[in-house]
């Protein structure tokens, strides 16, 4: 036990000066270690929020225990101010005096942290700081930083404060492929070490200048100038030949792939990496029941077609989005014109009141293009290219929003005479992997070959696929196994003639692709129906399920992403695309031609629509584990007193095994069984007065009595006889030994335990009571370590 | 047995209970890192593992040199009391030293404190040597048992600058520690009062031949007629006395058994653990009072071996015996270092070389204390039992009763003492006999040597 003395002094009173050395480094530590987390998340300001709560906390903690509070309360104090803080931070209007929190504060906390979990499933890295993940990164931080306090500034073992802290550092390498950057690890690792260095001078100070009572205690002089920079060579030397030794050994060190060990599963759920959404819309298609998604209201009588996103790439097999991170300045507040309409065209604003159900995706219904949207809750962005909406950390079950429709009037001309792209312009929309079916060739060439224009090859594709040849069926293409949008599918697709919206689409968008057209494929809801219903005299249009739905978009230079309509009975075929309507306005989904849609596919929102892989319908499997982990942490929770009391139990009989104090450790373990079971046992009593008053009972009249009159006689000895001999045997000439001690101790628990009822027995294993007092009873110094 | 092993473990660095934890956690991390394919947090790992060991090649490089001076004050101490120990540690190293602390080792039976802290000293300053290379460290050292302890050497324990690593290394030399026997301090009215008038050396008395010169003070009632110096008594008008005891040179005899050559196993108590005789211990605490009272009371002390009583001083630095001043210290510094008995016997038992009687002028005061003598240490006493008076031995409890009884037949007054608090209750038994049984031979040697 005297074997490490230097760190054997946890216990003195420090001054506040020390404590604020090591209340500083653990700050340093413990924020150096979060700027690990900016890999992940833009911007700074959330570091700033983290360093202010982290700050306050470390100052709490010491004015604190400057004011000498017992120990166990600091934490329970700082947890105080934690939620003073984040009340001041992210209370707004319902706290009481800026930082007092009301009953309001705290369901806006709720609602925050349901808001975190939900944008942490949604964001991609980097992530934008939006509240409720602000409010996470506090809440973490707050308790990385109180955690970190207690261990270093009570429990004084600050080499433990590394396990906190690993947690921001964990987080990078299992969101992003390089992980946390190596000089935010390096300056981590040597802030760890300040904190260590601090903490082994702030106990030599500390013992230097105690004066023990004892007048047996040394006394030592120092010189009076003491070397100022007697370590920093040394402290410089071993902390920089530690870090480069490591740094060295990292990079020789032979990665393991995972796979090997894991397998490829490389699917997270935090703050997952891109989405992908195969959107395995047939599964849907088969669903019977319809699910209303939103109703909306048009002043001015449009009926748009509300995209949710939009795939752009195409590999052969699938669709999918190109993995754009989400850009924090892109607030829907202002929406930019949409990419490629010449800023010649006159556009107008038309407001449309959308009020969703029960849809829940993180991708908001909005016209194409939308010039802004207005009162949503949640932060929302816009994606530059395709002008889609989506969400970090809300969804739009609930919403109520205003979209401003952009109202853009070319005319069919326009398509018509629209310049033809350069061969390097929206090569990503035009992009084909090269080993395609010869009959997608084929088919391009026989549709559109002769056309004069894009436009007209535009035309000429959907006119073929809405020809009579093509039929619109739901199942056929599942009974047929072609299910899906790839390559093989759009061959079986032109032979079988016989599809759904997404094989309309996806063929569509592929042929275009094929002739040089800039082609991708919006998902969303057609206009929906009428209802009776009106508000303010604008009739309610009700979208359901029902209504969702597929559908190509073309570019043309000067008008930019044309939609297009091949599904035969889907939708409205915009008026643009039949040459001999050329005049009318460029209005795809006006009002003019809306009309009750029928033969509507039953689609169901709720699937592969809705958010991607994170959102995919609760996995049984999934949830069971979720069950299984709720069930474990609640066990542990449950069980922790109970552990902790055998860990105690089983570090006193070590002592008892090993000294020193071996009737001392056992005597302890009696008086915390007899407390455990309400027999008294305060720590006020002696030895023989906490004996004679539990001799009474019972179950003590036979050997138990004999037992305990034992154990007291040894603790007895120890306490007030003289110190045994260093070297001897346990007890000396007269004590019992390490078996008889133990022995005792047992018989005298076991005693106990049986004079206590069945009820105080289950009390005394579960809720220990006498762990309750131990915390107070820290003040006798007990060597410290680590 | 164990403290070589202790001494060679311990020049080997080892890694605290914090570098051991930094280690185990390095290891799960590294573990962890493997297992996730982590390369980032690998580098944390690695300085969990690396930097403990860099502290350990830290603490085991670099020697320090220290020149430690040990000071005790007081510098000699009974059995039981405390003494001031002052350690002056001066660093010798051209570079500053910090980050140590410091223990002072010392044998069994002797109290050091706790490990403290070693203050940072500084380089060695060659030149304007202000005491800043050096530190002071005092503590009290409590003692228990009589005999002559090697203190130190100072065991000054380094740890590297993040407490990861230590290393602990002997420094200086040990410095002796004497701890005297307990002096029990006995009745001085009794024992020897009888005896220090009577016991005196005519030859002294001779060569003082002007003893008309010695201060006369006035008699008091009990002093001996035959001191009353009637030149003063005529002059003053009254019965003047010679104020002469002090010029007096009384001597006595110190005879203490340390070969415990009469049946060795059998007196071998042990108390608890303590290898030493107890028995011979209390006959060392029960020679240094009787020595101690008897210095005090003016005698000049002879102290000798039971073995060979007559060529056998009781400790080779003072050959010739003890007188005061100072003589109270020398004989409980040489009963300090008597070294526990260890049983082989010095000569063989039947070939008695009896002692030369002691001739002499004068019988003097003789007291043997005894633990275990053979018969033929006995008859050493018997022998000498003509020139001494009183003869008393004190017994401890493991003499054998053949002794006893050799000695009681040649008319030893035997005391039996059991153990340290009986002493003054023997004093007092050893006085009363004298004033029972043996004033008329007391008279009788007193009378043969006023005769001289």
């Amino acid at each position: 036990m005297r074997a490490d003395p230097t760190l054997a002094t946890g216990q003195r009173a420090m001054p506040t000066v020390q404590r604020a050395m090591l209340a500083g480094a653990t700050f340093l530590l413990v924020m150096v270690t979060t700027s690990a987390l900016g890999t992940l998340i833009e911007g700074s300001g959330w570091w700033w929020l983290c360093a202010f709560i982290a700050a306050c906390l470390v100052s709490v903690g010491l004015g604190l225990r400057a004011l000498r509070t017992p120990p166990a309360l600091v934490p329970l104090l700082q947890v105080g101010a934690l939620i003073l803080l984040l009340t001041l931070v992210f209370g707004g209007r319902s706290s009481f005096a800026l930082i007092v929190p009301t009953g309001e504060t705290f369901a806006r906390f709720a609602e925050l942290f349901a808001g975190a979990e939900r944008t942490i499933q949604q964001q991609s890295v980097p992530a934008i700081s939006v509240p409720p993940l602000l409010f996470a990164l506090a809440v973490g931080v707050g308790a990385i930083v109180i955690v970190a306090d207690a261990l270093v500034q009570d429990a004084r073992r600050p080499a433990l404060a590394a396990i906190p802290v690993l947690v921001p550092i964990f987080i990078p390498g299992f969101l992003i492929e390089d992980g946390a950057e190596v000089i935010v690890l390096l300056f981590a690792g040597a802030a760890f070490l300040l904190l260590l260095r601090l903490d082994v001078r702030v106990r030599r100070r500390a013992d230097l200048a105690h004066r023990d009572d004892d007048e047996d205690a040394p006394v030592v002089h120092a010189p009076r100038r003491v070397p100022i920079g007697s370590t920093i060579g040394a402290t410089l030397g071993v902390g920089v030949a530690g870090l480069v030794a490591a740094a060295v050994l990292t990079a020789s060190t032979p990665s393991i792939s995972q796979s090997l060990l894991l397998g490829s599963d490389q699917s997270t759920t935090l703050f997952s990496r891109g989405v992908s959404p195969f959107i395995d819309l047939g599964r849907d298609l088969r669903r019977p029941d319809a699910v209303p998604a939103f109703t909306y209201t048009a002043r001015d009588g449009d009926r748009p077609y509300f995209t949710l996103l939009t795939l752009d790439r195409f590999e052969g097999e699938v669709w999918g989005v190109t993995d754009r991170a989400v850009d924090s300045e892109n607030t829907v507040d202002r929406m930019p014109r949409p990419i490629g309409l010449d800023p010649a065209v006159e556009t107008a604003e038309h407001p449309v009141e959308v009020t969703v159900g029960d849809l829940r995706t993180v991708w908001l219904p909005v016209p194409y293009p939308t010039a802004s949207v207005e009162d949503l809750r949640g932060s929302w962005f816009w994606d530059r290219e395709s002008l889609t909406v989506r969400s970090v950390d809300a969804s739009t079950a609930g919403q109520r929003y205003v979209a401003n429709r952009l109202v853009a009037t070319p005319t069919a001309d326009q398509l018509r005479d629209a310049d033809l792209l350069g061969s390097g312009q929206f090569q990503e929309y035009r992009a084909l992997p090269d080993e395609r079916p010869q009959i997608i060739r084929d088919t391009a060439l026989a549709i559109a070959g002769g056309a004069q224009t894009p436009y007209d090859a535009a035309v000429a594709i959907q006119d073929h696929l809405r020809s009579s040849d093509f039929s619109y069926s739901v199942d056929a293409p599942v009974e047929e196994g072609y299910d899906g949008g790839g390559f093989d599918v759009i061959a079986n697709f032109l032979e079988v003639k016989s599809g759904y919206c997404v094989h309309f689409a996806s063929t569509m968008a592929v042929l275009a692709r094929e002739v040089g057209i800039p082609s991708r494929i919006s998902i969303g809801y057609t206009a929906g129906s009428p209802t009776d219903e009106r508000v303010e005299n604008v009739t309610v249009v009700e979208v359901d399920s029902h209504d969702l739905h597929a559908w190509p978009e073309l570019f043309f230079p000067g008008v930019g992403w044309v939609p297009f309509e091949p599904t035969p009975g889907r939708g409205t075929v915009p008026s643009y695309t039949r040459p001999d309507a050329a005049q009318s306005p460029l209005s795809p989904f006006g009002p003019s031609t809306s009309t009750p849609q029928t033969g509507r596919p039953d689609l169901d929102p709720e699937r592969g629509l809705s958010a991607g892989p994170g959102a995919s319908a609760p996995d049984p499997v999934a949830a069971w584990t979720r069950v299984a982990a709720l069930v474990i942490a609640a066990l542990a929770i449950a069980l922790a007193p109970a552990l902790i009391r055998i860990g105690q139990r089983w570090s006193r009989r070590r002592r008892v095994r090993h000294g020193p104090g071996r009737a001392q450790a056992a005597w302890d373990e009696v008086r915390a069984t007899a407390r455990d079971l309400s027999a008294g046992g305060l720590e006020t009593e002696t030895p023989r007065a906490f004996a004679a008053h539990i001799a009474e009972r019972p179950a003590f009249d036979g050997d138990a009595g004999a037992f305990l009159a034992e154990l007291r006689n040894a603790v007895e000895r120890e306490r007030y006889g003289p110190p045994a001999p260093s070297g001897a045997a346990a007890g000396g000439e007269a004590g019992l030994s390490t078996d008889e001690i133990l022995r005792a101790m047992h018989e005298v628990r076991a005693a106990l335990g049986a004079d206590a009822g069945a009820s105080a027995r289950l009390r005394a294993r579960f809720l220990p009571a006498s762990l309750i007092g131990r915390a107070r009873g820290r003040a006798r110094p007990t060597p410290a370590g680590a | 047995m164990k403290r070589p092993r202790a001494r060679r473990a311990a020049a080997l660095p080892r890694l605290t209970r914090r570098g051991i934890a930094l280690v185990v956690v390095g290891l799960v991390l590294l573990v962890v890192t493997l297992w996730f394919d982590l390369r980032d947090v690998m580098l944390l790992a690695f300085i969990g593992i690396a930097l403990p060991l860099v502290a350990m090649l830290y603490v085991a490089s670099g020697t320090p040199r220290f020149h430690v001076l040990r000071a005790f004050a007081p510098p000699v101490v009974s059995a039981g009391g405390a003494t001031g120990v002052t350690l002056t540690v001066q660093n010798l190293g051209k570079r500053a030293f910090d980050g140590a602390s410091w223990r002072d080792t010392a044998p069994e039976g002797l109290t050091t404190p706790a490990e403290a802290v070693l203050p940072a000293l500084g380089a060695r300053e060659h030149l304007l040597p202000q005491g800043d290379d050096t530190a002071r460290l005092e503590y009290r050292m409590r003692t228990s048992r009589r005999g002559a302890f090697d203190v130190g050497p100072l065991r000054v324990t380094t740890t590297d600058p993040f407490g990861l690593a230590r290393v602990t290394r002997d420094v200086g030399g040990p410095h002796e520690l004497i701890v005297t026997p307990t002096v029990t301090a006995l009745d001085p009215v009794i024992g020897t009062a009888a005896a220090v008038d009577g016991v005196m050396h005519g030859l002294q008395r001779r060569t003082h031949p002007n003893s008309d010169e010695f201060i006369a003070r006035e008699y008091r009632h009990g002093d001996p007629l035959r001191r009353v110096h009637w030149p003063a008594t005529a002059r003053r008008g009254e019965l003047m006395v010679r104020d002469e005891e002090q010029r007096g040179d009384p001597e006595a005899r110190l005879i203490l058994d340390t070969t415990l050559s009469g049946r060795r196993d059998r007196g071998a108590l042990r108390i608890g653990d303590d290898p030493r005789h107890a028995g011979f211990e209390l006959a060392v605490e029960v020679a240094a009072s009787v020595g101690v009272h008897l210095l005090e009371r003016g005698f000049r002390l002879r102290g000798d071996r039971l073995d060979d009583p007559a060529r056998g001083p009781l400790s080779d630095a003072s050959p010739d015996g003890y007188r005061m001043p100072g003589g109270d210290r020398a004989l409980l510094e040489d009963l300090a270092r008597l070294e526990s008995p260890v049983g082989t016997r010095r000569h063989a038992s039947g070939d008695v070389a009896l002692p030369h009687s002691g001739g002499t002028d004068a019988r003097m005061p003789g007291y043997a204390v005894l633990v275990d003598p053979d018969l033929a240490e006995a008859q050493h006493l018997v022998a000498l039992r003509p020139s001494l008076a009183p003869a008393v031995a004190f017994v401890v409890s493991s003499v054998s009763s053949k002794v006893i009884d050799v000695l009681e037949e040649a008319d030893w007054r035997i005391v039996p003492v059991r153990r340290a608090s009986d002493l003054p209750d023997a004093w007092a038994r050893a006085g009363a006999v004298k004033a029972g049984d043996e004033p008329p031979r007391v008279r009788t040697a007193r009378g043969a040597a006023h005769a001289r």
